[in-house]
């Protein structure tokens, strides 16, 4: 059986754990194509209005899906920390997904450690018996799974980016060329699933590199050092993704040798514009340079280049007249 | 004379400047860009070719605003740059120790905070364009007053009404409605005018220290009901410079200076180029699923360059080409 994930939204988080799990039961995992101006404008035309970039782009994955699977992996993940929540939009998903027409048949399961662990093996079981009836083989499945996915959070936090460390995972090699000469470090904050899309940011990491930066992201900090400067908030936030992103933010802030801060988010995010300016206060307290970036439906680049070249002149500039 | 060449195209002017071997500008050209940033910079050179002393050499020439990719290609740019640094070059230069720089241009806005002659900070208007100059060209066209009026007019107000300034649409129905109860033309302008101020500094400079001495530049500096509004908001003296419509050219011009004097030689094609025939013509490529619009443009039937491919595949063929 073909199992079918889209590439996109907490793809970037978890897709190592779901392929292994499924491929260990015996099925086939497919992937969405990379997300392009064609699985955007599927997703535009068939999405709710009033979504978020992302959101639309997930409804193009989707469709991408259609005739590559026998089933789509689509889970409602409600919350995947105690006492936090993911996104409202992506717990709504199944919802949103399930009205559009010619999809094979969906794999919907909650997933909520709101208040405790147990759902979350009572989805495992549940997932599990779509291919089995063996609960042994179910755990092994999922022991297996677990164990590829803290590899995944481990080389991220060791510096490489998603695509770098599936790469890793996978056994092949991803290399762009870079220019060499003079180096800085920038902190790029955002929603994984903004960032990591090249398409949906513009290839930001890979810009930011050939510009000269070294590109530390929010996934490269330790969930530990994540909890415990995320702790610094007078009130804590419901989002897991926002609490990442300020207690990075914190933690980065307090590092010597970082020469600049870019905060990017979809245009229309409710989350994005409370952290977004939650950050954008603490790294102003701290004398930090930062860059608010907000992604839409733009195709023209010409915005977001501006916006990186003067930041950058700016980070420059800052170091040549202050030191760092 | 000897000098250097700054070109600024913007989405409403194209402004062509000389600047001499100090930085003092001897010549300026504005023009309206009327969608053919091409034709624009032709005709400007020629005029400016035209404006100079015989036996000027030209130095160098620098391009900015959001077709200083092209305008470069064309003209044989020694430095291209975005308008934030371009701006803060020339104002450093034209009035030493500002603080503040409030730049209103055709669909741009932006604020840049400088702190001992450095950038610490900046901003653009995001997704949003109400309150730039293209909206006060369409409201001066729609009440038929020639702009260059518009803010004579805004003066003579003796109370200004409220106007909702938060979007370009809201604000016009507004305007309209406040119209057709009988509110005087001048109160109007006068309103629209804070309207916009105060969409500005919520928007753009919002958060940002505003510090005298404080620059106000761009095509809408023009605009002296624009500037009283802004002293009104703000408190503190507003000051324009001479050449506040082309401070982005001189900006470009001055970063030539500084280029040519690194390197040595300038890439100048000379004023030839105004006779040359140009085409630009766009392409989708088909090679991938990401269907870039490739865009490519001809001098006298040789391509000269490609871009909008993301993978570079058309973009470096034309280097390749060139270097062989």
């Amino acid at each position: 059986m073909k199992i079918g994930i889209p590439r996109s939204l907490l793809y970037y988080y978890y897709y190592p754990l779901w392929r292994v799990f499924f491929e260990e039961l015996g099925a086939e995992v497919v992937l969405s194509s990379h997300s392009a101006k064609g699985i955007l404008a599927e997703g535009l035309k068939n999405a709710v209005d009033e979504v978020c970039l992302p959101v639309k782009m997930f409804y193009g994955h989707v469709l991408d899906l259609a005739g590559k699977a026998d089933m789509i992996f689509l889970p409602r993940i409600v919350s995947v920390e105690k006492r936090e929540y993911i996104c409202p939009k992506i717990l709504g998903l199944p919802d949103m997904i399930r009205c559009l027409k010619n999809l094979p048949p969906l794999i919907e399961v909650d997933i909520n450690l709101y208040k405790n662990n147990k759902d979350f093996y009572c989805a495992i079981k549940n997932i599990g018996n779509i291919f089995t009836k063996n609960h042994l083989d179910i755990w092994r499945a999922c022991l297996k799974a677990l164990q590829v996915q803290k590899k995944y959070f481990k080389l991220m936090e060791m510096g490489l980016m998603p695509s770098e460390a599936l790469a890793l995972i996978e056994g092949r090699v991803e290399d762009k060329f870079l220019p060499d000469g003079e180096k800085f470090n920038i902190v790029l904050l955002g929603h994984p699933y903004n960032i990591y899309d090249p398409y949906i940011s513009m290839d930001i990491i890979y810009r930011l590199r050939a510009m000269g930066a070294v590109v530390a992201t929010a996934e490269h900090v330790s969930e530990k050092i994540v909890r415990s400067c995320a702790a610094r908030l007078p009130k804590r936030l419901f989002w897991t993704l926002g609490n990442r992103m300020i207690g990075a933010a914190l933690h980065y802030l307090e590092q010597p040798g970082i020469s600049g801060m870019i905060h990017v988010a979809a245009f229309g995010c409710g989350p994005d514009s409370m952290t977004g300016g939650i950050i954008e206060r603490y790294a102003h307290g701290s004398g930090l340079p930062f860059l608010n970036l907000t992604l839409d439906e733009h195709t023209g680049e010409a915005g977001v280049m501006t916006r990186l070249e003067a930041f950058l002149d700016m980070v420059r500039w800052r170091k040549a007249a202050f030191g760092s | 004379m000897k000098g250097y060449i700054g070109i600024d195209v913007g989405s409403v002017s194209t402004n062509i400047i000389f600047i001499d071997d100090g930085g003092a500008v001897t010549d300026a050209i504005y023009l309206r860009t009327q969608g053919q940033p091409i034709a624009m910079v032709q005709k400007g050179l020629k005029e400016l070719s035209g404006k100079l002393p015989a036996g000027s050499k030209i130095r160098g020439v620098g391009t900015t605003g959001s077709g200083r990719n092209l305008a470069g290609i064309i003209v044989g740019a020694d430095a291209v740059k975005n308008e934030i640094t371009a701006h803060a070059v020339a104002t450093s230069q034209v009035v030493p120790g500002v603080q503040t720089i409030l730049e209103i241009g055709g669909q741009d806005s932006k604020i840049i905070i400088l702190r001992h002659g450095v950038v610490t900070d900046f901003a653009m208007n995001t997704v949003c364009a109400a309150g730039t100059g293209s909206f006060l060209d369409q409201q001066a066209a729609r009440l038929n007053i020639a702009i260059d009026q518009f803010g004579e007019i805004a003066l003579q107000s003796e109370s200004s009404v409220r106007i909702a300034g938060r979007c370009a649409v809201f604000a016009e129905s507004d305007m309209i409605h406040k119209q057709q109860m009988g509110c005087g033309l001048p109160d109007i302008l006068a309103g629209l005018c804070q309207a916009l101020v105060r969409n500005y500094l919520n928007n753009v400079g919002k958060g940002k220290e505003i510090l005298a001495p404080v620059v106000f530049q761009g095509g809408v500096a023009a605009n002296v009901g624009m500037i009283r509004a802004f002293e009104q908001a703000l408190g503190l003296p507003v000051k324009v410079p001479p050449y506040y419509n082309v401070m982005g050219a001189v900006g470009a011009a001055l970063l030539a200076r500084e280029a040519v004097a690194k390197r040595g030689y300038s890439f100048f094609k000379g004023f030839g180029i105004s006779n040359m025939k140009y085409k630009t013509g766009s392409f989708e490529c088909s090679g991938c699923s990401n269907l870039c619009e490739v865009v490519q443009i001809t001098e006298d039937g040789e391509i000269i360059a490609r871009w909008g491919d993301r993978c570079g595949k058309w973009s470096n063929a034309v280097r390749e080409d060139k270097i062989s």
